[in-house]
């Protein structure tokens, strides 16, 4: 045989090889990696949002037989049927929408405030250790702290103004947040650091590519306590903080009700309140939560 | 003709603390551009840290390190951003080492380097719908992205099945001659050091020292269960019991 031949005869058995290789390899991949298969969507319709609103009739109709069979004072154990009637009485002279309408405009203006203040505070402090050992056992202390315990300060400080109500929610909120993003950060594996050393990234590169991203979940944890702190936070003050130039709330309402004492109304309100607190965490954070960890492989407790 | 070389350490030692014991001892080194070097040793006996030192992530006690450019890094975990589909974990490698890169350009790059380890049809993936091997060959994309001359491995397959294992090391023979690089492959596996290297050198521990060497004959395509892995690695392991077995007296 020429030697081209043997040359070429060799070239052509590595190019075989090449090729089992590839094979071979690309039947392993399939033999380790399962397919993931996601349900239509009506179907995690159904799976997420049936459960909870059959348990809410049936409590309703249990709630409602009770009051039918037991025949409670209406004064002090009203019936479903009364609470609606309250609360349709409430949307009838406009004080439920006001209510709603001032509640959730500084609830989420309040929220928006926090995190914009504590961002930068939480990433100040995630990255600079002396201040962190410094600041940091105030700030979980003052998340431990009930924010209502601020109310009849920030009434001496600001008077029965709005003023009032936004630095409880503040006081409320951004603890929380700024816990969250340094709980964040502290999360991140130091391999990760190591690997965005070994790839050459700068100190700021570092921070926005590989630390924030890491740190998200974190972040949006402590977003979400940020939320339900603001909200308890604003109810608590809008209960205490009554009169003057603050506007008229859900808590002003809850306070109301309790003067007139009109318990189906005050029920009611519990439930707008409530129900007001799902629609948000339903809507806003849950849709975030699910796509943040599904994209990282880390499927939360919720399916 | 000589040339320069990719590697050359001399005399580095390395020790945590003054008071601590010593970890590297006087360790000389030199690898050829191109050359394919196992680093092998029983736990614990600095081979890590000597890749360390290499990479820059560390620094040596005493002595001297050059290395030719920067060093690329792989480790025994992927360490891939789980947040990334594969390629844009290569396309990051892209954009902190080469700035100067367009962005169509790093994803076309990228897209090459993904087809280089066979994972093209797996671009748009995420790492944790990715098999560990998979991952490691995304992770060894993400190395070969830095374009550097030298690429430092630290235990890269101590993780996987044996399957796997086996089919990655032919992948990264494959790789490393299509390449060009120069590869240090540090490894507590016997057969693997056998099975990869044109050079294996064996340490001992404490102090990590190294105390032989071999040159392995690259003429033909080695496999794993080859006659010559297989000699050579008993006649290594013998050699490593001798030094573990200093370590009981």
């Amino acid at each position: 045989m020429p030697p081209e031949t043997l040359v070429a005869a060799s070239a052509a058995a590595a190019d075989t090889h090449a090729d089992d290789l590839r094979t071979l390899e690309a039947g392993l991949d399939r033999l380790q990696t399962d397919v993931e298969r996601p349900l239509p969507w009506w179907r995690r319709a159904i799976d997420g949002v049936l459960p909870p609103v059959l348990l809410v009739i049936v409590l309703l109709a249990a709630w409602q037989a009770y009051t039918v069979i037991a025949q409670p004072r209406p004064d002090l154990a009203p019936g479903p049927l009364d609470v609606a009637a309250a609360l349709g009485e409430a949307w009838n002279d406009g004080r439920l929408q006001l209510a709603v309408a001032t509640s959730l405009e500084r609830g989420i203006l309040g929220f928006l405030i926090a995190v914009a203040v504590g961002t930068p505070l939480g990433l100040l402090l995630a990255e600079w250790a002396p201040l962190r050992r410094a600041l940091g056992p105030l700030i979980s202390g003052l998340q431990v702290l009930p924010s209502v315990a601020w109310v009849p300060a920030a009434i001496l400080w600001f008077g029965l103004s709005d003023a009032t109500v936004y630095f409880v929610v503040l006081m409320g909120a951004i603890p929380s947040i700024v816990n969250g993003l340094v709980a964040g950060v502290a999360q991140v594996p130091p391999q990760l650091r190591r690997v965005g050393r070994v790839l050459g990234a700068s100190r700021l590169e570092l921070a926005t590519s590989v630390v924030l991203p890491a740190a998200l979940p974190g972040y949006l944890a402590g977003l979400k306590q940020g939320w339900a702190f603001s909200w308890r936070s604003l109810m608590a003050a809008e209960i205490i903080a009554f009169g003057g130039s603050i506007g008229f709330g859900l808590g002003s309402l809850l306070q109301q009700g309790r003067d007139l004492a009109d318990l189906a109304g005050v029920l009611g309100t519990i439930l707008v309140i409530l129900a007001l607190g799902i629609v948000i965490e339903l809507l806003v954070f849950a849709p975030v939560e699910r796509g943040l960890l599904r994209r990282r492989g880390l499927t939360g407790g919720t399916p | 003709m000589p040339t320069a070389p990719a590697i050359r350490l001399s005399g580095v030692s390395k020790r945590y603390a003054a008071a601590s014991p010593v970890v590297l001892d006087g360790i000389d080194l030199t690898v050829a551009p191109g050359e394919f070097v196992c680093l092998l040793g029983a736990s614990g006996c600095g081979k890590s840290t000597l890749l360390g030192i290499i990479a820059c992530l560390d620094t040596a006690s005493a002595g001297t390190v050059e290395v030719e450019g920067r060093a690329a890094v792989m480790f025994q975990e992927a360490s891939l951003l789980p947040w990334l589909s594969a390629r844009r974990n290569v396309e990051l490698a892209l954009r902190l080492g080469r700035a100067d890169l367009p962005r169509p350009a790093r994803r076309a790059r990228a897209l090459e380097l993904l087809d280089l380890v066979n994972l093209a049809d797996a671009a748009e993936k995420r790492p944790h719908e990715l098999s560990g091997g998979m991952r490691q060959r995304v992770a060894l994309a993400r190395a070969l992205a830095q374009d550097r001359e030298v690429l430092l491995m630290d235990e890269p397959f101590a993780a996987l099945d044996a399957i796997t294992r086996d089919l990655l090391h032919e992948e990264l023979e494959r790789v490393w001659r299509e390449t060009g690089r120069t590869i240090v492959f540090v490894t507590h596996n016997v057969r693997e050091a056998a099975r990869l290297g044109q050079r294996v050198l064996l340490m001992s521990s404490r102090p990590g020292r190294i105390v032989n060497e071999w040159r392995v004959a690259d003429d033909a395509p080695r496999r794993i269960e080859s006659p010559q892995v297989s000699a050579l690695s008993v006649e290594i392991t013998e050699q490593l019991r001798r030094e573990i077995l200093r370590n009981a007296a």
